[in-house]
């Protein structure tokens, strides 16, 4: 039992070592050695991390050969760039993984703005195919911005939360910032636009406030603010892009569906033969059909697809199980994080992963519209790819201060 | 609540949420569309991953009984489309245009209905069957055009094709059919047959990939089309010829409104050798109708409307209404018109046997033993039943008759009596053992049902009156197949036999498939009974009402039937007749029957020993020799008539002069040379006694000709002078005595002959009135 003055007491401290964490003079000697990179950083997320990788590329591989043998002409073409995507990733990971992650702490509202220049720097470049304004630079150097501005809430919201955590409770502390920093980058995806990302932004600013201890009222709130917006949009027509994206959402196996509407659902229809083909135990590794130009694109959001029909229902599902360990492990991570940022940033960094699962695969079963939305370790992707391992080399590097036992 | 109990407590809850629903759902959602929708998903992703495309089977052909070709199936071409290469966009509309455009062009096919294939999504679509090569060549040309101007191949192709051809024609088309837009049979053995001749399509399936070009890895499964097997007709293709010759010209000769049938059947195995329905239609152009029926057509007036009860008073009409009603006449006319022609009226009509029936009467009579020797049977030119008066045909009476006497006067008063001797439970159970209460069964579509009496809703229950008409072949109808299957079973020894169209079917590869060997239903009366028949009607054919159907040379048997139709088929005020004769020869070894049936004569004559039998005999004075069937001369006729000519050739001219004189003939030598080289007839060939044989002695005087004169309308003496007068030879059938005169030769007036030809008339004595 704790008196009124010592749970007081407490608070202040903790809200004094989290000032402390946030700036310079905190920094602490942690164990960040070169030479520890096997004891420092936990072994199982990092594990997982390679199963994930290797089965992801392996099924890329898989998917991509015969586009790349008809398209490009050189069946290893995918595989080949994904395989360097990955070694770099990993270096990054690795090396990331020795950055204490309080610089971010510290550099937060930096990366935020940084986030908002690419926002508004695509919208003057150049649009790509479709009319979308979403990459910067070209190629395989390409990067899209929405990777930052996904990254850089996450961050900000770590950041904010653990600051101010004992005024979460009030809207100007745990709702207003928050708000503020999803609509301001929400309206920037919307000029691009790339709504799919506009979802999983408010998605981690939910539940990154949620978990950040904000009040459940607020939520509830801020869930019917967003229904009168969207049927704002939906009154007004931004959403006619949106519209057409959804246009045969859910119809893709209507047989009487004239030729526009079938040329939109191509991609999902066949998404849904893929899956459909692969049964329980799938048409074996490489023996997948649909891969044969049905399906556009397979190496890149719907390979999962792909992976359904070679590898049937078992497959995916052990896949998923291991994206399931992989949260879990990463869950556990963040909860024995030494400080509260730490604790916030891995959760929202991981549940980021989750989420992009959860969706990639409702968009490929036709139970969403078909927005870009890639799948972790397994979607080719230069930039995503290398995010993602940025983003892994985070959170182990919030492993190496939480108080799970080494091995 | 601590702030980091509360985070824990909301963490646990978001890996719940995320983990439990979000990874739940997902996989629900991958499990219900891998094992519930799995089949079904797959099936679709198969459907498009494998191309299919159809490969035509080639129709059977249709063979006569000596492998003349009737019908067949000769390489064409259909158009596909696989719309579903065009290009989206302005791009793509503007090849559609294109394609469209060219297509209506080439095939002559609507633009509007092309452009809406176009537009389809599919990757086939059939344009249009069965082009010829001419239209072959410019589709080429258009895919050509297509690969160098938007690079698109696979849009239009050109898969096999196959289109029926009838050599023949008209001939024998009630028997042989047609076949429809898809290559299906839709009439005569065309439609019968069609699970045998169809054969079964095939198909190539090949895995593809998205752009419908093969997968790297082979995949191909070649279900080859099995083509249709093949049928021999027991038709006789010359026998045929033969028939229609006759029949058309006997239509002409008798205005005959109702058509003409005939058919030629095998006695003993039920094997139909010909069957006619003259007037019938082009097997290759089923859907044209003729000249006189268009004119017909065209002529629909008011009265037409009012006539056939379109409507009561067409002044009463607007001009719309009126024009309607006319268009929808119109329209109903062409397609009775249709019907009429290919009605097989062999088998689908039936009609009042008539005195035709009187063989199967007589021949009841005899099974029974109700008739003999010493029956009598009188006529007085009318016989009184109740209150009913018969008439015979001979209004003076025939007298005290026997029963031969009764068949060759064809007196009906006597059947009248010959019938009450049988008596109505007999005479129903000879009608239906002798076949015609059920259909015969003939493997050809239409065949008609017979019309028997019926009272109190039983068949066969006869009244006394209906079994005094019934007995000289009134009041009930048959068909023509069923008179002649009782016929043959008369003449062959009394077993109603299987007619039959279909003799073998041969498979693609020549195998046979099966055989329709004769099969016997049942012996309707003995030997004994059936040899008195044939003598009987032997006898008919040359002293008695049958004469006319005698053939010179060969035994015959025969009858003679006018019955009444009881409408008035053209309009004139006076019920109509149809006129036939039914007959089997060699009479002693019957062999061959044939019916001659003239539906509504209206040339004055309508009876069938004028109009009917006189055709029989032309008919079976050409087919008999043709079968190879032995001539039996009369002592009469050897005197006088057909002698096998000689051969002359390589005499000398003195030798061959002397040689064909002692051969009874006269002789006419062309040419310089001084021996024989060829002569005309050839060796062989039956020539009256006295005719002409031409010796040629040199090659170049072989190039004259003779113009045949006209021998209708002439006796026997005048037609043996004339043909003398020009040099050939006449071969004398039908009834030759010397009241006859001639009423159809061979060989038409005016047509080029060489000296010395067989021309075979027909002779018809005058004044036989049934």
């Amino acid at each position: 039992m704790s008196t009124i003055e010592q749970t007081s007491r407490r608070r202040q401290e903790d809200y004094r070592r989290e000032r402390r964490a946030s700036s310079k003079k905190g920094k602490r000697k942690l164990n960040f050695s070169l030479l520890n990179i096997g004891k420092g950083i936990d072994i199982p997320f990092v594990l997982i991390i390679f199963v994930l990788l290797a089965v992801g590329i392996t099924m890329m591989f898989s998917a991509s050969y015969p586009v790349a043998f008809y398209e490009i002409g050189d069946s290893y073409y995918y595989l080949k760039r994904q395989l360097i995507f990955a070694l770099i990733g990993l270096v990054i990971m690795i090396a990331v993984s020795f950055v204490d992650y309080h610089n971010y702490h510290r550099f937060a509202a930096v990366i935020l703005g940084i986030s908002y220049f690419a926002l508004m720097l695509v919208l003057v470049l150049p649009s790509q195919a479709g009319g979308v304004h979403r990459w910067i630079g070209v190629g395989m150097f390409g990067i899209q911005a929405s990777e930052i501005s996904k990254f850089a809430i996450i961050l900000f919201m770590a950041h904010w939360g653990s600051r101010y955590y004992d005024r979460m409770g009030t809207i100007k502390f745990g709702v207003l910032p928050g708000a503020a920093v999803f609509i301001s980058t929400a309206f920037l995806l919307l000029l691009e636009p790339h709504y799919s990302c506009i979802v999983i932004c408010a998605l981690l600013t939910v539940l990154m406030m949620y978990v950040s201890g904000i009040k459940i009222k607020w939520l509830a709130i801020g869930a019917a603010v967003l229904a009168v917006i969207i049927v704002l949009l939906w009154v007004t027509g931004a959403l006619t892009y949106a519209m057409e994206r959804m246009d045969g959402w859910g119809q893709a196996l209507n047989p009487d569906l004239d030729r526009d509407m079938w040329n939109s659902t191509w991609q999902t229809r066949n998404s849904l033969y893929a899956i459909g083909s692969g049964g329980l135990f799938g048409l074996g590794l490489g023996q997948s059909r649909q891969k044969y130009l049905y399906l556009p694109e397979p190496q890149n959001d719907f390979i999962f697809a792909i992976v359904c029909e070679e590898l049937g229902l078992v497959g995916a599902v052990i896949i998923l199980l291991i994206f399931a360990l992989l949260v879990w492990r990463g869950v556990i991570i963040s909860l024995r994080a030494r400080d509260r940022f730490g604790k916030l940033l891995g959760i929202g960094l991981i549940s980021h992963i989750g989420l992009q699962v959860i969706l990639n695969i409702l968009v490929i079963t036709d139970w969403l519209p078909n927005t870009g939305i890639s799948l972790p370790f397994f979607s080719y992707g230069g930039s995503s790819l290398l995010t993602l391992m940025f983003e892994m080399g985070v959170i182990l590097s919030v492993s190496r201060t939480s108080n799970i036992e080494k091995t | 609540m601590g702030s980091n109990q509360m985070l824990r407590k909301r963490t646990v809850w978001l890996l719940i949420i995320i983990l439990a629903i979000g990874f739940g759902a997902v996989i629900t959602r991958l499990a219900f569309l891998q094992l519930v929708q799995g089949e079904e998903l797959q099936r679709r992703a198969i459907e498009q991953q494998l191309s299919d495309t159809p490969v035509s089977a080639k129709r059977g052909t249709i063979y006569d009984t000596n492998g003349k070709i009737l019908a067949q199936s000769a390489s064409v071409w259909r158009v596909v489309m696989a719309p579903a290469y065009f290009d989206d966009g302005p791009d793509g509309d503007e090849q559609r245009e294109f394609v469209a455009t060219r297509l209506s062009e080439i095939l002559g096919l609507d633009k509007a209905d092309l452009l809406e294939d176009t537009k389809q999504n599919t990757y086939y679509v059939s344009v249009k069957r069965r082009i010829e090569s001419t239209e072959k060549e410019q589709i080429i040309e258009l895919q050509k055009q297509l690969a160098e101007k938007y690079q698109k191949s696979g849009l239009i192709s050109l898969l096999d094709d196959y289109k029926r051809y009838y050599p023949y024609n008209e001939l024998a088309s009630s028997v042989i059919g047609f076949t429809g837009s898809e290559d299906q049979g839709l009439w005569g053995v065309e439609y019968q047959y069609e699970d045998y001749l169809a054969g079964t399509p095939g198909r190539i399936i090949s895995a593809q990939n998205g752009i419908q070009t093969e997968m790297p890895f082979d995949y191909n499964q070649n279900i080859g089309a099995i083509d249709g097997s093949s049928l021999v007709l027991t038709i006789d293709e010359t026998v045929q010829s033969i028939v229609e010759k006759y029949m058309k010209q006997g239509v002409i000769d008798n205005k005959v409104v109702e058509r003409g049938v005939c058919i030629v059947m095998n006695v003993n195995t039920g094997e139909v050798l010909a069957m006619a329905s003259v007037e019938g239609f082009n097997c290759n152009d089923p859907y044209a109708i003729s000249d006189d029926q268009k004119k017909k057509i065209e002529a629909i007036d008011n009265d037409y409307l009012i006539k056939n009860k379109y409507t009561e008073d067409p002044s009463k009409l607007s001009k719309e209404q009126r024009d309607e009603l006319i268009e929808k006449a119109k329209a109903e006319a062409e397609s009775a018109a249709l019907s009429r022609n290919w009605r097989n009226k062999a088998i689908s009509d039936t009609y009042y046997p008539g005195s035709v029936f009187k063989m199967c009467t007589l021949s009841m009579a005899l099974e029974e033993g109700v008739v003999n020797e010493d029956s009598r049977f009188v006529c007085g030119g009318a016989y009184q039943l109740y209150n009913d008066t018969i008439h015979c045909h001979n209004t003076a009476g025939h007298g005290s008759q026997t029963y031969q006497e009764c068949l060759w006067n064809s007196c009906n008063p006597g059947f009248i009596q010959i019938g009450q001797l049988i008596g109505k439970e007999k005479f129903w159970q000879y009608y239906q053992a002798f076949g015609f209460s059920d259909k015969t069964g003939i493997d050809l579509p239409g065949e008609s049902e017979d019309q028997f009496f019926i009272h109190d809703g039983v068949e066969g229950n006869m009244f006394d009156t209906d079994l005094a008409v019934a007995s000289f072949g009134q009041n009930f109808s048959i068909t023509p197949i069923q008179m002649i299957t009782a016929a043959s079973a008369v003449a062959n020894g009394g077993y109603i036999v299987q007619p039959h169209v279909v003799k073998q079917i041969i498979d693609a590869d020549g195998n046979v498939v099966k055989n329709v060997g004769s099969s016997t239903k049942r012996q309707v009366v003995s030997e004994s009974v059936s040899q008195e028949m044939r003598g009987i009607m032997e006898q008919n054919c040359i002293s008695g009402s049958g004469s006319n159907g005698y053939v010179a040379g060969y035994r015959v048997g025969g009858k003679t039937g006018t019955s009444e139709k009881l409408i008035d088929v053209n309009g004139d005020g006076v019920d109509d007749h149809i006129a036939s004769f039914c007959g089997f020869a060699p009479a002693n070894n019957p062999q061959y029957a044939a019916l001659v049936f003239f539906d509504a004569p209206t040339a004055g004559n309508y009876y069938g020993s004028a109009v009917a039998a006189p055709v029989f005999a032309s008919i079976m004075s050409e087919v008999l020799p043709y079968l190879d069937v032995v001539a039996q001369y009369t002592e009469d006729e050897m005197a006088n008539i057909d002698t096998a000519a000689g051969s002359y050739t390589g005499m000398s001219i003195d030798d061959a002069t002397a040689a064909v004189a002692a051969d009874g003939f006269t002789v006419t030598v062309k040419g310089e040379g001084n021996s024989v080289l060829s002569q005309n007839p050839p060796s062989g060939t039956a020539i009256p006694t006295g005719g002409t044989i031409v010796l040629y002695t040199d090659n170049t005087t072989q190039v004259d000709k003779v113009t045949v004169p006209n021998f209708v309308g002439y006796s026997i003496s005048d037609c043996n002078n004339i043909a003398a007068y020009y040099g050939v030879n006449i071969s004398v059938t039908g009834a030759a005595s010397s009241s006859s005169t001639a009423i159809a030769q061979s060989v038409p007036e005016g047509s080029e002959v060489e000296p010395g030809s067989v021309i075979t008339i027909t002779f018809s004595s005058a004044g036989i009135a049934d």
